[in-house]
Protein backbone atom coordinates (compact mmCIF):
# COMPACT_ATOMS: atom_id res chain seq x y z
CA UNK A 1 0.00 0.00 0.00
CA UNK A 2 2.37 2.49 1.11
CA UNK A 3 5.05 1.74 -1.38
CA UNK A 4 6.96 4.33 -3.21
CA UNK A 5 5.68 2.58 -7.28
CA UNK A 6 2.06 4.15 -6.10
CA UNK A 7 2.94 7.79 -5.93
CA UNK A 8 3.49 9.10 -9.52
CA UNK A 9 4.95 12.72 -9.88
CA UNK A 10 3.30 14.72 -12.32
CA UNK A 11 3.52 17.83 -13.17
CA UNK A 12 1.94 20.31 -11.34
CA UNK A 13 0.57 23.54 -12.41
CA UNK A 14 2.63 26.85 -10.74
CA UNK A 15 -1.12 28.30 -9.98
CA UNK A 16 -2.11 24.59 -7.85
CA UNK A 17 1.02 25.04 -5.67
CA UNK A 18 -0.39 27.89 -3.31
CA UNK A 19 -3.09 27.86 -1.35
CA UNK A 20 -6.60 28.93 -3.40
CA UNK A 21 -8.35 30.74 -0.51
CA UNK A 22 -10.60 28.47 1.04
CA UNK A 23 -8.89 29.94 4.20
CA UNK A 24 -7.48 32.87 5.29
CA UNK A 25 -4.32 31.10 5.98
CA UNK A 26 -1.93 32.39 8.70
CA UNK A 27 1.66 31.25 9.32
CA UNK A 28 1.88 29.11 6.42
CA UNK A 29 5.42 29.13 4.82
CA UNK A 30 4.11 29.60 0.65
CA UNK A 31 8.23 28.94 -0.21
CA UNK A 32 7.75 25.52 1.83
CA UNK A 33 4.40 24.70 0.65
CA UNK A 34 5.14 24.78 -3.51
CA UNK A 35 8.27 22.94 -3.11
CA UNK A 36 6.31 20.35 -1.14
CA UNK A 37 3.73 20.35 -3.89
CA UNK A 38 6.11 20.03 -6.33
CA UNK A 39 7.87 17.33 -5.19
CA UNK A 40 4.84 15.17 -4.84
CA UNK A 41 4.81 15.19 -1.15
CA UNK A 42 1.70 17.24 -0.75
CA UNK A 43 -1.60 17.41 -2.86
CA UNK A 44 -2.04 20.38 -5.33
CA UNK A 45 -4.25 22.84 -4.10
CA UNK A 46 -6.74 22.20 -6.82
CA UNK A 47 -9.78 24.10 -6.42
CA UNK A 48 -12.17 21.98 -4.86
CA UNK A 49 -15.47 21.34 -6.75
CA UNK A 50 -19.09 21.93 -4.91
CA UNK A 51 -20.10 18.65 -6.90
CA UNK A 52 -18.84 15.16 -7.54
CA UNK A 53 -18.31 14.28 -10.61
CA UNK A 54 -17.11 10.56 -11.48
CA UNK A 55 -13.39 10.39 -10.93
CA UNK A 56 -13.14 13.44 -7.56
CA UNK A 57 -12.40 12.56 -4.11
CA UNK A 58 -14.56 14.32 -1.28
CA UNK A 59 -12.01 16.13 1.49
CA UNK A 60 -14.33 15.16 4.36
CA UNK A 61 -13.36 18.30 6.38
CA UNK A 62 -14.65 21.02 3.63
CA UNK A 63 -16.55 18.82 1.74
CA UNK A 64 -15.45 19.89 -1.55
CA UNK A 65 -14.19 17.95 -4.57
CA UNK A 66 -10.61 17.05 -5.65
CA UNK A 67 -8.64 15.29 -8.04
CA UNK A 68 -6.66 13.56 -5.30
CA UNK A 69 -6.48 13.87 -1.63
CA UNK A 70 -3.63 13.68 0.82
CA UNK A 71 -3.82 10.39 2.91
CA UNK A 72 -2.66 10.32 6.81
CA UNK A 73 -0.33 8.37 8.20
CA UNK A 74 -2.02 6.72 10.58
CA UNK A 75 -5.64 6.22 9.49
CA UNK A 76 -4.72 6.33 5.43
CA UNK A 77 -7.81 9.39 5.88
CA UNK A 78 -8.23 12.08 3.15
CA UNK A 79 -7.90 15.75 3.50
CA UNK A 80 -6.96 18.14 0.94
CA UNK A 81 -4.18 20.17 1.11
CA UNK A 82 -5.45 23.83 2.06
CA UNK A 83 -7.58 21.88 4.90
CA UNK A 84 -4.23 20.26 6.32
CA UNK A 85 -2.44 23.84 6.39
CA UNK A 86 -5.03 24.47 8.83
CA UNK A 87 -4.70 21.50 11.26
CA UNK A 88 -1.55 22.65 12.75
CA UNK A 89 -2.55 24.78 15.66
CA UNK A 90 -0.64 28.05 15.52
CA UNK A 91 1.67 28.38 18.52
CA UNK A 92 1.11 25.00 20.22
CA UNK A 93 3.28 22.94 21.70
CA UNK A 94 1.32 19.83 21.62
CA UNK A 95 1.45 17.72 18.62
CA UNK A 96 -0.98 17.86 16.36
CA UNK A 97 -3.64 14.97 17.20
CA UNK A 98 -5.18 13.15 13.91
CA UNK A 99 -8.60 14.42 13.09
CA UNK A 100 -9.63 11.71 12.09
CA UNK A 101 -8.15 8.70 14.68
CA UNK A 102 -6.99 11.11 17.27
CA UNK A 103 -3.42 9.67 16.35
CA UNK A 104 -0.84 12.26 17.93
CA UNK A 105 1.38 13.65 15.75
CA UNK A 106 -0.64 13.91 12.58
CA UNK A 107 0.99 13.38 9.21
CA UNK A 108 0.03 13.25 5.78
CA UNK A 109 1.32 11.30 2.76
CA UNK A 110 0.52 12.11 -1.11
CA UNK A 111 0.05 9.29 -3.03
CA UNK A 112 -1.44 10.86 -6.21
CA UNK A 113 -4.31 9.85 -7.77
CA UNK A 114 -5.99 6.75 -6.40
CA UNK A 115 -4.97 4.17 -8.35
CA UNK A 116 -8.41 1.87 -10.04
CA UNK A 117 -7.33 -0.97 -7.58
CA UNK A 118 -7.14 1.60 -4.31
CA UNK A 119 -10.74 2.81 -5.82
CA UNK A 120 -11.99 -0.71 -6.04
CA UNK A 121 -11.19 -1.81 -2.63
CA UNK A 122 -12.69 1.28 -1.21
CA UNK A 123 -15.63 0.58 -2.71
CA UNK A 124 -15.90 -3.14 -1.52
CA UNK A 125 -15.18 -1.33 2.04
CA UNK A 126 -17.94 1.04 1.52
CA UNK A 127 -20.28 -1.96 0.62
CA UNK A 128 -19.05 -3.80 3.39
CA UNK A 129 -20.02 -0.79 6.15
CA UNK A 130 -23.49 -0.23 4.43
CA UNK A 131 -24.33 -3.70 4.87
CA UNK A 132 -22.86 -3.60 8.21
CA UNK A 133 -25.19 -0.57 9.43
CA UNK A 134 -28.08 -2.53 7.66
CA UNK A 135 -27.32 -5.46 9.73
CA UNK A 136 -26.90 -3.55 12.76
CA UNK A 137 -30.63 -1.93 11.85
CA UNK A 138 -31.90 -5.30 11.60
CA UNK A 139 -30.46 -6.44 15.08
CA UNK A 140 -31.69 -3.47 16.70
CA UNK A 141 -35.43 -4.07 15.47
CA UNK A 142 -35.12 -7.88 16.37
CA UNK A 143 -33.89 -6.77 20.12
CA UNK A 144 -36.48 -4.30 20.41
CA UNK A 145 -39.17 -6.76 19.49
CA UNK A 146 -37.77 -9.54 21.93
CA UNK A 147 -37.48 -6.28 24.14
CA UNK A 148 -41.41 -6.06 24.12
CA UNK A 149 -42.55 -9.37 23.79
CA UNK A 150 -40.35 -10.18 27.55
CA UNK A 151 -42.29 -7.30 28.96
CA UNK A 152 -45.56 -8.58 27.90
CA UNK A 153 -44.64 -11.99 28.70
CA UNK A 154 -43.54 -10.94 32.59
CA UNK A 155 -46.36 -8.63 32.87
CA UNK A 156 -49.52 -9.92 31.35
CA UNK A 157 -48.62 -13.64 33.04
CA UNK A 158 -46.67 -16.77 34.26
CA UNK A 159 -48.55 -18.97 31.98
CA UNK A 160 -46.11 -19.79 29.20
CA UNK A 161 -43.33 -19.60 32.43
CA UNK A 162 -45.56 -22.41 33.92
CA UNK A 163 -45.75 -24.46 31.16
CA UNK A 164 -42.27 -24.33 30.58
CA UNK A 165 -41.76 -25.12 34.12
CA UNK A 166 -43.92 -27.92 34.26
CA UNK A 167 -42.42 -29.51 31.00
CA UNK A 168 -38.18 -29.00 32.54
CA UNK A 169 -39.49 -30.70 36.12
CA UNK A 170 -41.18 -33.62 34.59
CA UNK A 171 -37.31 -34.29 32.90
CA UNK A 172 -36.01 -33.85 36.03
CA UNK A 173 -38.14 -36.00 37.71
CA UNK A 174 -37.31 -38.52 35.67
CA UNK A 175 -34.14 -38.71 37.14
CA UNK A 176 -34.46 -37.13 40.68
CA UNK A 177 -36.56 -38.31 43.25
CA UNK A 178 -39.54 -36.01 42.45
CA UNK A 179 -42.92 -37.24 42.45
CA UNK A 180 -46.18 -36.12 40.71
CA UNK A 181 -47.43 -34.27 43.52
CA UNK A 182 -44.73 -31.74 43.82
CA UNK A 183 -44.76 -31.28 40.37
CA UNK A 184 -48.52 -29.66 40.61
CA UNK A 185 -47.59 -27.86 43.70
CA UNK A 186 -44.87 -26.22 41.31
CA UNK A 187 -46.57 -25.18 39.22
CA UNK A 188 -49.26 -23.65 41.44
CA UNK A 189 -46.50 -21.59 43.65
CA UNK A 190 -45.34 -20.26 40.07
CA UNK A 191 -46.87 -17.29 39.92
CA UNK A 192 -45.65 -16.56 43.65
CA UNK A 193 -42.47 -17.26 42.33
CA UNK A 194 -42.36 -15.36 40.12
CA UNK A 195 -43.54 -12.32 41.48
CA UNK A 196 -40.69 -12.90 44.74
CA UNK A 197 -37.38 -13.97 42.64
CA UNK A 198 -36.28 -11.97 39.77
CA UNK A 199 -35.88 -8.67 40.41
CA UNK A 200 -32.19 -9.00 39.51
CA UNK A 201 -33.20 -10.62 36.32
CA UNK A 202 -35.87 -7.87 35.75
CA UNK A 203 -32.85 -4.80 35.32
CA UNK A 204 -30.51 -7.83 33.94
CA UNK A 205 -33.33 -7.90 30.95
CA UNK A 206 -32.98 -4.38 29.76
CA UNK A 207 -29.12 -4.56 29.44
CA UNK A 208 -27.75 -4.85 26.16
CA UNK A 209 -26.80 -8.60 26.57
CA UNK A 210 -28.09 -10.58 23.37
CA UNK A 211 -29.63 -13.29 24.96
CA UNK A 212 -31.89 -15.21 23.61
CA UNK A 213 -35.39 -15.29 24.65
CA UNK A 214 -35.95 -18.74 24.56
CA UNK A 215 -32.70 -18.63 27.02
CA UNK A 216 -34.07 -16.84 29.43
CA UNK A 217 -37.20 -18.59 29.84
CA UNK A 218 -35.75 -22.17 29.63
CA UNK A 219 -33.09 -20.60 32.29
CA UNK A 220 -35.94 -19.00 34.64
CA UNK A 221 -38.16 -21.88 34.11
CA UNK A 222 -35.50 -24.67 35.66
CA UNK A 223 -34.54 -21.88 38.37
CA UNK A 224 -37.76 -22.21 39.50
CA UNK A 225 -38.18 -25.29 39.18
CA UNK A 226 -35.65 -26.08 41.57
CA UNK A 227 -36.69 -23.57 44.27
CA UNK A 228 -40.41 -25.15 43.84
CA UNK A 229 -39.00 -28.45 44.49
CA UNK A 230 -37.31 -27.03 47.41
CA UNK A 231 -40.52 -25.25 48.63
CA UNK A 232 -42.45 -28.63 47.66
CA UNK A 233 -40.25 -30.91 49.77
CA UNK A 234 -40.25 -28.65 52.82
CA UNK A 235 -43.95 -27.03 52.73
CA UNK A 236 -44.96 -24.30 54.82
CA UNK A 237 -41.29 -23.55 56.32
CA UNK A 238 -40.21 -21.43 58.91
CA UNK A 239 -37.10 -20.12 57.37
CA UNK A 240 -33.96 -20.77 59.46
CA UNK A 241 -30.53 -20.15 57.61
CA UNK A 242 -28.11 -21.88 60.57
CA UNK A 243 -29.01 -25.58 59.61
CA UNK A 244 -28.28 -25.36 55.69
CA UNK A 245 -25.72 -23.18 55.58
CA UNK A 246 -23.75 -25.29 58.15
CA UNK A 247 -24.82 -27.86 55.86
CA UNK A 248 -22.62 -26.06 52.84
CA UNK A 249 -19.99 -25.83 55.09
CA UNK A 250 -19.25 -29.18 55.39
CA UNK A 251 -20.12 -29.87 51.43
CA UNK A 252 -17.57 -27.69 50.62
CA UNK A 253 -15.13 -29.67 52.91
CA UNK A 254 -15.88 -32.47 51.53
CA UNK A 255 -15.50 -31.10 48.18
CA UNK A 256 -12.19 -29.31 48.71
CA UNK A 257 -10.80 -32.44 49.93
CA UNK A 258 -11.47 -34.15 47.08
CA UNK A 259 -9.48 -31.68 45.18
CA UNK A 260 -6.78 -31.30 47.37
CA UNK A 261 -4.49 -34.84 45.92
CA UNK A 262 -4.68 -33.13 42.67
CA UNK A 263 -5.10 -29.40 42.59
CA UNK A 264 -2.61 -29.17 45.13
CA UNK A 265 -4.58 -26.27 47.78
CA UNK A 266 -7.57 -27.62 49.57
CA UNK A 267 -8.34 -23.91 50.34
CA UNK A 268 -10.00 -22.60 47.12
CA UNK A 269 -13.38 -23.50 47.19
CA UNK A 270 -13.99 -22.76 43.41
CA UNK A 271 -11.38 -25.03 42.69
CA UNK A 272 -13.39 -27.74 44.43
CA UNK A 273 -16.89 -26.78 42.90
CA UNK A 274 -14.93 -26.94 39.65
CA UNK A 275 -13.49 -30.01 40.20
CA UNK A 276 -17.04 -31.97 41.33
CA UNK A 277 -18.54 -30.05 38.91
CA UNK A 278 -16.05 -31.36 36.63
CA UNK A 279 -15.63 -34.76 37.87
CA UNK A 280 -19.37 -35.00 37.83
CA UNK A 281 -19.59 -33.92 33.77
CA UNK A 282 -17.26 -36.35 32.91
CA UNK A 283 -19.05 -38.97 34.61
CA UNK A 284 -22.16 -38.21 33.01
CA UNK A 285 -20.38 -37.90 29.89
CA UNK A 286 -19.11 -41.48 30.10
CA UNK A 287 -21.91 -42.55 30.79
CA UNK A 288 -23.62 -41.34 27.77
CA UNK A 289 -26.14 -39.68 28.81
CA UNK A 290 -25.91 -35.74 26.48
CA UNK A 291 -29.18 -35.02 27.58
CA UNK A 292 -28.54 -35.32 30.91
CA UNK A 293 -25.37 -33.25 30.80
CA UNK A 294 -27.67 -30.77 29.36
CA UNK A 295 -29.90 -30.60 32.05
CA UNK A 296 -26.66 -30.18 34.69
CA UNK A 297 -25.31 -27.50 32.64
CA UNK A 298 -28.78 -25.53 32.69
CA UNK A 299 -29.10 -25.78 36.55
CA UNK A 300 -25.89 -24.49 36.74
CA UNK A 301 -26.85 -21.32 35.07
CA UNK A 302 -30.26 -20.60 36.79
CA UNK A 303 -28.10 -20.23 39.42
CA UNK A 304 -26.35 -17.59 37.78
CA UNK A 305 -28.88 -14.94 37.32
CA UNK A 306 -29.78 -14.15 40.71
CA UNK A 307 -25.59 -12.62 41.24
CA UNK A 308 -26.42 -9.48 39.20
CA UNK A 309 -23.00 -9.01 38.01
CA UNK A 310 -21.74 -12.14 36.94
CA UNK A 311 -24.86 -12.53 34.31
CA UNK A 312 -22.55 -12.34 31.24
CA UNK A 313 -20.40 -15.27 32.55
CA UNK A 314 -24.01 -16.99 32.59
CA UNK A 315 -24.10 -15.71 29.01
CA UNK A 316 -21.12 -17.32 28.07
CA UNK A 317 -21.76 -20.28 29.28
CA UNK A 318 -24.72 -20.70 27.90
CA UNK A 319 -23.44 -21.05 24.68
CA UNK A 320 -20.91 -23.40 25.37
CA UNK A 321 -23.61 -25.87 26.31
CA UNK A 322 -24.28 -27.02 23.25
CA UNK A 323 -20.52 -27.68 22.73
CA UNK A 324 -18.83 -31.36 22.70
CA UNK A 325 -17.00 -30.49 26.08
CA UNK A 326 -19.88 -29.17 27.92
CA UNK A 327 -18.46 -30.64 30.96
CA UNK A 328 -15.26 -28.60 30.51
CA UNK A 329 -17.31 -25.28 29.52
CA UNK A 330 -19.39 -25.67 32.87
CA UNK A 331 -16.31 -25.99 35.17
CA UNK A 332 -15.07 -22.84 33.56
CA UNK A 333 -18.19 -21.12 33.47
CA UNK A 334 -18.71 -22.39 37.53
CA UNK A 335 -15.29 -21.26 38.47
CA UNK A 336 -15.44 -18.21 37.11
CA UNK A 337 -17.32 -15.79 38.83
CA UNK A 338 -16.21 -16.71 41.98
CA UNK A 339 -12.49 -15.45 41.98
CA UNK A 340 -13.36 -12.74 39.26
CA UNK A 341 -10.46 -10.32 39.71
CA UNK A 342 -8.16 -13.94 38.94
CA UNK A 343 -9.39 -14.50 36.00
CA UNK A 344 -6.16 -16.19 33.87
CA UNK A 345 -5.62 -18.29 36.91
CA UNK A 346 -9.01 -19.61 37.35
CA UNK A 347 -9.01 -20.39 33.88
CA UNK A 348 -5.91 -22.45 34.28
CA UNK A 349 -7.48 -24.32 37.53
CA UNK A 350 -10.60 -24.82 35.98
CA UNK A 351 -8.84 -27.01 32.48
CA UNK A 352 -7.04 -28.35 35.36
CA UNK A 353 -9.60 -29.30 37.10
CA UNK A 354 -11.31 -30.87 34.03
CA UNK A 355 -8.56 -33.04 33.31
CA UNK A 356 -8.27 -34.31 36.45
CA UNK A 357 -12.12 -35.14 36.20
CA UNK A 358 -11.24 -37.15 33.76
CA UNK A 359 -8.98 -38.98 35.22
CA UNK A 360 -11.62 -40.14 37.90
CA UNK A 361 -13.86 -41.15 35.16
CA UNK A 362 -11.07 -43.16 33.49
CA UNK A 363 -9.74 -44.89 36.18
CA UNK A 364 -11.10 -48.34 36.61
CA UNK A 365 -9.02 -49.92 38.98
CA UNK A 366 -10.09 -50.11 42.69
CA UNK A 367 -6.83 -49.16 44.31
CA UNK A 368 -6.66 -45.58 42.27
CA UNK A 369 -10.61 -45.29 43.28
CA UNK A 370 -9.02 -45.91 46.56
CA UNK A 371 -6.81 -42.94 46.52
CA UNK A 372 -8.43 -40.20 45.72
CA UNK A 373 -11.91 -42.09 46.18
CA UNK A 374 -13.94 -37.94 45.07
CA UNK A 375 -17.04 -39.78 44.07
CA UNK A 376 -17.79 -41.20 47.11
CA UNK A 377 -17.52 -38.18 48.86
CA UNK A 378 -19.54 -36.82 46.05
CA UNK A 379 -22.32 -39.12 47.02
CA UNK A 380 -21.56 -38.20 50.93
CA UNK A 381 -22.80 -34.88 49.49
CA UNK A 382 -25.48 -35.90 47.89
CA UNK A 383 -26.99 -38.18 50.78
CA UNK A 384 -26.43 -34.71 53.54
CA UNK A 385 -28.51 -32.34 50.64
CA UNK A 386 -31.28 -35.52 50.31
CA UNK A 387 -31.85 -35.40 54.01
CA UNK A 388 -31.38 -31.72 54.60
CA UNK A 389 -34.01 -31.27 57.63
CA UNK A 390 -34.20 -27.81 57.10
CA UNK A 391 -35.73 -25.41 53.72
CA UNK A 392 -33.17 -24.33 51.13
CA UNK A 393 -33.39 -20.67 50.36
CA UNK A 394 -30.32 -19.83 48.44
CA UNK A 395 -28.71 -16.63 49.61
CA UNK A 396 -25.66 -16.25 48.45
CA UNK A 397 -24.61 -17.16 45.01
CA UNK A 398 -22.12 -19.42 46.52
CA UNK A 399 -25.19 -21.48 48.18
CA UNK A 400 -26.57 -21.28 45.00
CA UNK A 401 -23.85 -23.22 43.36
CA UNK A 402 -23.93 -26.03 45.80
CA UNK A 403 -27.45 -26.11 45.63
CA UNK A 404 -27.10 -26.57 41.47
CA UNK A 405 -24.41 -29.20 42.28
CA UNK A 406 -25.77 -30.88 44.84
CA UNK A 407 -29.06 -31.37 42.06
CA UNK A 408 -26.98 -32.49 39.60
CA UNK A 409 -25.30 -34.64 42.04
CA UNK A 410 -29.29 -36.42 42.84
CA UNK A 411 -29.33 -36.33 39.27
CA UNK A 412 -25.94 -38.22 38.66
CA UNK A 413 -27.14 -40.59 41.56
CA UNK A 414 -30.29 -41.55 40.13
CA UNK A 415 -28.65 -42.58 37.25
CA UNK A 416 -25.77 -43.80 38.08
CA UNK A 417 -25.12 -47.05 36.97
CA UNK A 418 -21.72 -48.69 35.08
CA UNK A 419 -18.74 -46.59 36.16
CA UNK A 420 -20.64 -44.90 39.05
CA UNK A 421 -21.22 -48.12 40.87
CA UNK A 422 -17.61 -49.54 40.41
CA UNK A 423 -16.00 -46.84 41.96
CA UNK A 424 -18.13 -46.83 45.29
CA UNK B 1 -9.05 26.99 17.81
CA UNK B 2 -9.97 29.54 20.82
CA UNK B 3 -13.41 30.93 20.78
CA UNK B 4 -15.41 33.61 21.90
CA UNK B 5 -18.89 34.59 21.80
CA UNK B 6 -18.40 37.44 19.62
CA UNK B 7 -16.79 35.50 16.98
CA UNK B 8 -19.97 32.74 16.89
CA UNK B 9 -21.85 35.82 15.91
CA UNK B 10 -20.26 36.79 12.84
CA UNK B 11 -21.53 35.32 9.78
CA UNK B 12 -20.48 31.70 8.81
CA UNK B 13 -17.41 31.99 6.24
CA UNK B 14 -17.76 30.72 3.10
CA UNK B 15 -16.40 27.33 3.86
CA UNK B 16 -18.29 27.06 6.75
CA UNK B 17 -21.47 27.65 4.75
CA UNK B 18 -21.09 25.64 1.88
CA UNK B 19 -20.38 22.81 4.13
CA UNK B 20 -23.28 23.44 6.28
CA UNK B 21 -25.69 23.37 3.49
CA UNK B 22 -23.48 19.90 2.25
CA UNK B 23 -24.55 18.79 5.94
CA UNK B 24 -28.26 19.61 5.78
CA UNK B 25 -28.95 17.76 2.41
CA UNK B 26 -26.73 14.93 3.73
CA UNK B 27 -29.26 15.26 7.29
CA UNK B 28 -32.28 15.01 5.19
CA UNK B 29 -30.95 12.08 2.70
CA UNK B 30 -30.22 10.14 6.32
CA UNK B 31 -31.05 11.60 9.23
CA UNK B 32 -29.54 10.10 12.61
CA UNK B 33 -31.75 7.58 13.91
CA UNK B 34 -33.56 9.32 17.04
CA UNK B 35 -33.16 13.35 15.36
CA UNK B 36 -35.22 15.41 13.78
CA UNK B 37 -33.59 19.08 12.28
CA UNK B 38 -36.46 21.64 12.52
CA UNK B 39 -36.46 23.56 9.42
CA UNK B 40 -35.57 27.01 9.73
CA UNK B 41 -34.04 29.67 7.07
CA UNK B 42 -31.18 29.92 9.33
CA UNK B 43 -28.45 28.09 8.87
CA UNK B 44 -26.17 29.21 11.31
CA UNK B 45 -28.63 27.75 14.40
CA UNK B 46 -30.17 24.87 14.07
CA UNK B 47 -32.58 23.53 16.25
CA UNK B 48 -32.84 19.31 16.81
CA UNK B 49 -35.40 17.65 18.43
CA UNK B 50 -33.77 14.21 20.24
CA UNK B 51 -35.98 11.45 21.13
CA UNK B 52 -34.52 9.32 24.25
CA UNK B 53 -33.38 5.94 22.89
CA UNK B 54 -35.69 3.13 23.73
CA UNK B 55 -34.70 0.93 26.85
CA UNK B 56 -32.95 4.02 28.85
CA UNK B 57 -33.54 6.38 31.44
CA UNK B 58 -34.88 8.75 28.64
CA UNK B 59 -37.25 6.99 26.73
CA UNK B 60 -40.00 8.65 25.19
CA UNK B 61 -38.87 11.84 26.57
CA UNK B 62 -37.86 14.55 24.04
CA UNK B 63 -35.90 17.19 24.35
CA UNK B 64 -34.78 20.45 21.76
CA UNK B 65 -30.29 20.69 21.14
CA UNK B 66 -29.52 24.39 19.62
CA UNK B 67 -26.92 24.40 17.97
CA UNK B 68 -25.08 27.78 16.71
CA UNK B 69 -21.82 27.42 14.15
CA UNK B 70 -18.98 29.85 14.34
CA UNK B 71 -17.62 31.42 11.72
CA UNK B 72 -14.62 29.24 10.93
CA UNK B 73 -16.48 26.22 11.52
CA UNK B 74 -16.04 23.11 11.05
CA UNK B 75 -12.49 24.61 12.21
CA UNK B 76 -14.23 25.42 15.36
CA UNK B 77 -16.48 23.45 17.56
CA UNK B 78 -20.45 24.85 17.00
CA UNK B 79 -22.20 25.49 20.41
CA UNK B 80 -24.70 22.96 21.55
CA UNK B 81 -26.77 23.09 24.28
CA UNK B 82 -30.05 21.63 25.44
CA UNK B 83 -33.22 24.13 25.00
CA UNK B 84 -34.53 23.96 28.83
CA UNK B 85 -35.90 22.04 30.19
CA UNK B 86 -32.81 20.27 29.58
CA UNK B 87 -32.64 16.45 30.08
CA UNK B 88 -32.18 15.47 34.20
CA UNK B 89 -28.14 13.60 33.80
CA UNK B 90 -25.20 13.78 35.51
CA UNK B 91 -22.93 15.97 32.76
CA UNK B 92 -25.99 17.76 31.57
CA UNK B 93 -26.47 21.45 33.62
CA UNK B 94 -29.70 22.96 34.13
CA UNK B 95 -28.82 25.58 31.92
CA UNK B 96 -28.67 23.14 28.95
CA UNK B 97 -24.47 23.46 29.05
CA UNK B 98 -23.14 20.14 28.41
CA UNK B 99 -20.02 18.68 29.38
CA UNK B 100 -19.01 16.63 26.31
CA UNK B 101 -15.35 16.66 25.38
CA UNK B 102 -15.64 16.32 21.72
CA UNK B 103 -17.89 20.01 21.98
CA UNK B 104 -14.62 21.86 23.61
CA UNK B 105 -11.47 20.42 23.56
CA UNK B 106 -11.55 17.27 21.84
CA UNK B 107 -13.81 18.59 18.92
CA UNK B 108 -12.48 17.96 15.23
CA UNK B 109 -13.23 19.46 12.11
CA UNK B 110 -14.12 15.68 10.89
CA UNK B 111 -17.53 15.48 13.25
CA UNK B 112 -19.98 16.46 11.68
CA UNK B 113 -23.78 17.71 12.82
CA UNK B 114 -24.72 14.39 12.53
CA UNK B 115 -21.77 12.47 14.70
CA UNK B 116 -22.10 15.10 17.27
CA UNK B 117 -25.98 14.36 17.97
CA UNK B 118 -25.30 10.65 18.09
CA UNK B 119 -22.29 11.15 20.34
CA UNK B 120 -25.38 13.33 22.77
CA UNK B 121 -27.98 10.53 22.49
CA UNK B 122 -25.06 7.79 23.54
CA UNK B 123 -24.62 9.72 26.64
CA UNK B 124 -27.87 10.16 27.48
CA UNK B 125 -28.14 6.44 27.07
CA UNK B 126 -25.64 5.34 29.02
CA UNK B 127 -26.56 7.41 31.94
CA UNK B 128 -27.91 5.23 34.93
CA UNK B 129 -29.21 8.01 36.83
CA UNK B 130 -31.26 10.88 36.42
CA UNK B 131 -29.72 13.79 38.22
CA UNK B 132 -27.84 17.17 37.65
CA UNK B 133 -24.23 17.40 37.74
CA UNK B 134 -23.05 17.89 41.62
CA UNK B 135 -21.59 21.82 41.06
CA UNK B 136 -25.15 22.51 39.09
CA UNK B 137 -25.87 25.17 41.24
CA UNK B 138 -22.19 27.28 41.69
CA UNK B 139 -22.26 26.75 37.83
CA UNK B 140 -25.70 28.07 36.67
CA UNK B 141 -24.83 31.29 38.52
CA UNK B 142 -22.06 31.40 37.04
CA UNK B 143 -22.97 31.37 33.55
CA UNK B 144 -26.07 34.07 34.46
CA UNK B 145 -25.00 36.51 32.06
CA UNK B 146 -24.92 34.37 29.51
CA UNK B 147 -22.00 33.02 29.28
CA UNK B 148 -21.43 30.23 26.13
CA UNK B 149 -20.12 26.64 27.41
CA UNK B 150 -17.06 27.21 24.81
CA UNK B 151 -15.79 29.83 27.20
CA UNK B 152 -16.07 27.24 30.71
CA UNK B 153 -13.09 25.08 31.37
CA UNK B 154 -13.80 22.08 31.53
CA UNK B 155 -12.74 19.24 33.52
CA UNK B 156 -13.93 15.71 31.94
CA UNK B 157 -13.44 13.62 34.62
CA UNK B 158 -16.02 10.76 34.15
CA UNK B 159 -15.49 8.76 30.89
CA UNK B 160 -18.43 6.11 31.52
CA UNK B 161 -21.16 7.99 31.50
Amino acid sequence: MGNKLGRRRQVVDEKYTKPQGLYHHKDVDIKRLRKLILESKLAPCYPGDEDSTCDLEECPICFLFYPSLNRSRCCTKGICTECFLQMKVPNSTRPTPCPFCKTSNYAVEYRGVKTKEEKGIEQIEEQRVIEAKIRMRQKELQDEEERMQKRQDLSSSSRTMGEVDHGSIGVLSSRSPVDEEEIVSADQSCSTSMTRQPPHLRTNRDDEFDLDLEDIMVMEAIWLSIQNQENGKHKGLAQSEAAPSEQYVSEDHYVSQATAPLAGSASSPSGGLACAIAALAERQQTSGESSFNHNTTMSTYNVLPNCGQFYPNAVQASDSYAAPEGGTELAHGGGIPMARDDGEWNMDRGSEVAEAGTSYASSDSPEDAGGISALPQSNEVDAGFQNLPAPIVPESFEEQMMLAMAVSLAEARAVASGPGVTWQ
Amino acid sequence: MTSSSATSRKALSKIASNRLQKELVEWQVNPPVGFKHKVTDNLQRWVIEVNGAPGTLYANETYQLQVDFPEHYPMEAPQVIFLPPAPLHPHIYSNGHICLDILYDSWSPAMTVSSVCISILSMLSSSTVKQRPEDNDRYVKNCRNGRSPKETRWWFHDDKV
